[in-house]
């Protein structure tokens, strides 16, 4: 799926990210995990195609956008990626619907097939009866559901997932990795930041982030 | 288009106070365009229909101006009208009177006043006497002004006798001169005037009905040129081609300019409301950086973040225009039961409105938009 090579970034002086190597495959889930400040959403940054500032080499299915324009890198980031925040990050003024529908206004998905993609992932994700509601009438867990399902309507390849659980309950934080593992075991590859290890346990692999430098396994960290 | 101006509609929606705060300039801008405009051209309407009664297709009006004030009876003459139908390409000629009252001297006992007279019309409201009509072969009784009344008798004229030229007349009735108002002294009836007055007024215009193969400027430059040489009266004054072509022109440009100040003076409103909606949309910029970064996020372009606020900003203005339009209507129709002509909305001024609060919206909306656009993506992405 994508495959990182040495990537580095600093902000003046300060080195964010060093030597990262890193390769993910098709259909893995993947869960980076570390402490604040370690470099983790620095990283999710630059595998969503949201900054291009960096040194190194990231392609994603073997193509490279490092220098892709803005235009074409957001028809990339609409098409083939998906995110989901810590902090649902959903319009406030705009209902359920209206919500998981943001994705599809900028793809070229035609107008009569759009009501079938959003329907199928409010059922996916559980939010029958809902569509109308705006996000203040929701349980945090439902708004992270109507989050997930933004993030899989245009059928991505690809989900970034930057600390799904982190603003949620234990028992509503299984509800939300139980929908996550379902869309993996569909075949969608995920990757996701989270400082939770039981959360972390959901997925295929781990690997370990600190001071801006990747691990592969917790040991080494520690060194 | 159509979703994306209901996504504008929506956000305008979420603050209606304070979008109509903003509109507000932009309404009294515009409301104020239309009342001008409806104004002017109403105006300009009845102006240039006034005088085109003056100039119909096809006509020539000679003038004869003379050399003395004094002089009343000189002009055209049965013999000029003969020479003036017998031009190349006048179809027929008729003589008129700029001024069409006889001046006259009234004699009461021994006391004589010049006044003076004109055929009555068909009804004349009277201050003092019976009736509002003098019948055609009522060829002794005359209707005089209150004016000449005073002037000539001292108040007590009505039955008494008055000498004009020379013959008899009793006065029948007395009449009142409203302060805007213009009348001559003496009425007569149709019949005396014809018979012992018309002659004396001075047929001081020709009209020339040119026929339509003929060129009517070059017409009127040889009728001018043939009664210069064959006029009876022209060692008396002087011939020339009246023009209410270009009186109507010159007056038709000053009111335009006045339309253009006065649109210049709103143009300023305009402005002042353009800069209110610019500043609004700073504000709107700012605190949606969230909602910024989640579209960019999720595949907008910076093409679509731009006219996503740009098309705000021009519904914001055109809905304001809108109201705008609305109330400079409401305001005409107030205004037109005091003026004395009828201001008309145009649909020219209904576009022209419109036009102007797209161009508003779209300008001023423009530098917020941009600067939405070119927000980088990840400072956006950490905003809550």
């Amino acid at each position: 799926m994508l495959k990182v090579t040495d990537i580095g970034k600093t902000y003046g002086k300060f080195i964010a990210l060093e030597n990262i190597n890193l390769e993910v495959s098709d259909g893995e889930f993947l869960a980076i995990m570390g402490p604040s400040g370690s470099g983790k959403s620095t990283l999710i940054n630059i595998l969503g195609l949201l900054d291009q500032k960096y040194t190194g080499e990231y392609l994603l299915k073997d193509k490279s956008y490092k220098d892709a324009n803005d235009n074409y890198l957001s028809r990339i980031r609409g098409d083939q990626l998906g995110f989901v925040f810590q902090n649902f990050k959903l319009l406030t003024t705009y209902s359920v619907y209206e919500n998981i529908e943001v994705p599809l206004i900028y793809s070229k998905q035609k107008q009569a097939n759009k009501r079938e993609l959003i329907e199928d992932v409010i059922n996916k994700v559980g939010l029958e009866g809902k569509e109308k509601n705006t996000p203040s009438e929701l349980s945090g867990g439902q708004q992270q559901r109507v989050a997930i399902a933004r993030a899989i309507v245009n059928r991505p390849n690809l989900i970034i997932a930057d600390e799904p659980t982190g603003a949620l309950d234990s028992k509503t934080s299984t509800e939300i990795m139980d929908i996550f593992t379902n869309l993996n075991k569909a075949g969608t590859t995920i990757i996701m930041v989270t400082h939770d290890r039981e959360v972390a346990d959901y997925a295929m692999r781990t690997v370990y982030i600190r001071d801006g430098h990747l691990y592969n396994d917790e040991k080494s960290v520690k060194k | 288009m159509l979703d994306k101006v209901m996504i504008a509609l929506k956000s305008i929606g979420k603050n209606k106070n304070r979008n109509f705060l903003t509109m507000l300039g932009i309404i009294i801008g515009i409301a104020s365009v239309i009342c001008i405009l409806a104004i002017g051209d109403g105006f300009t309407h009845v102006a240039t229909k006034g005088m085109q009664d003056h100039n119909t297709k096809n006509k020539v009006t000679l003038e004869f101006t003379a050399s003395s004030d004094e002089d009343t009876k000189s002009g055209f003459t049965r013999d000029d009208l003969a020479v003036l139908e017998g031009i190349k390409g006048v179809d027929h000629v008729k003589l008129t009177s700029s001024n069409p009252e006889a001046s006259v001297t009234v004699q009461h006992q021994t006391k004589k006043t010049s006044a003076t007279l004109n055929k009555v019309p068909k009804r004349v409201k009277l201050y003092r006497g019976f009736g509002t009509i003098l019948n055609s072969d009522d060829t002794g009784n005359i209707f005089i002004s209150k004016d000449l009344a005073d002037r000539a008798f001292k108040g007590k004229a009505l039955n008494k006798r008055l000498v004009i030229n020379d013959n008899v007349y009793v006065v029948s009735g007395i009449y009142k001169i409203g302060d805007f108002e213009y009348r001559p002294d003496i009425y007569v009836s149709k019949t005396t005037f014809k018979q012992l007055f018309a002659g004396q007024i001075s047929q001081d215009e020709a009209r020339l009905s040119v026929q339509p193969s003929a060129n009517k400027k070059a017409v009127g430059k040889s009728a001018v040129n043939e009664m210069k040489k064959f006029g009876e009266d022209s060692k008396l004054g002087k011939y020339s081609i009246s023009h209410p072509d270009q009186i109507s022109k010159s007056f038709t440009k000053t009111l335009n300019n006045i339309t253009y100040f006065v649109a210049f003076v709103a143009g300023i409103s305009l402005l002042i409301a353009g800069i209110g909606v610019m500043n609004v949309m700073y504000i709107t910029v700012s605190e949606r950086r969230k909602e910024i970064g989640i579209r960019r996020a999720f595949g907008a372009t910076a093409g679509d973040i731009r006219n996503q606020f740009l098309i705000e900003s021009i519904v914001l203005c055109v809905i304001g225009g809108l109201i705008g339009i609305a109330l400079g209507y409401g305001v005409v129709q107030i205004i037109n039961s005091f003026l004395p002509f009828k201001a008309v909305v145009t649909t020219y001024a209904i576009i022209m409105s419109l036009s102007v609060s797209t161009i508003v919206g779209l300008v001023f909306g423009f530098i917020p938009a941009n600067k939405a656009a070119k927000s980088p993506l990840v400072g956006l992405l950490k905003e809550e």
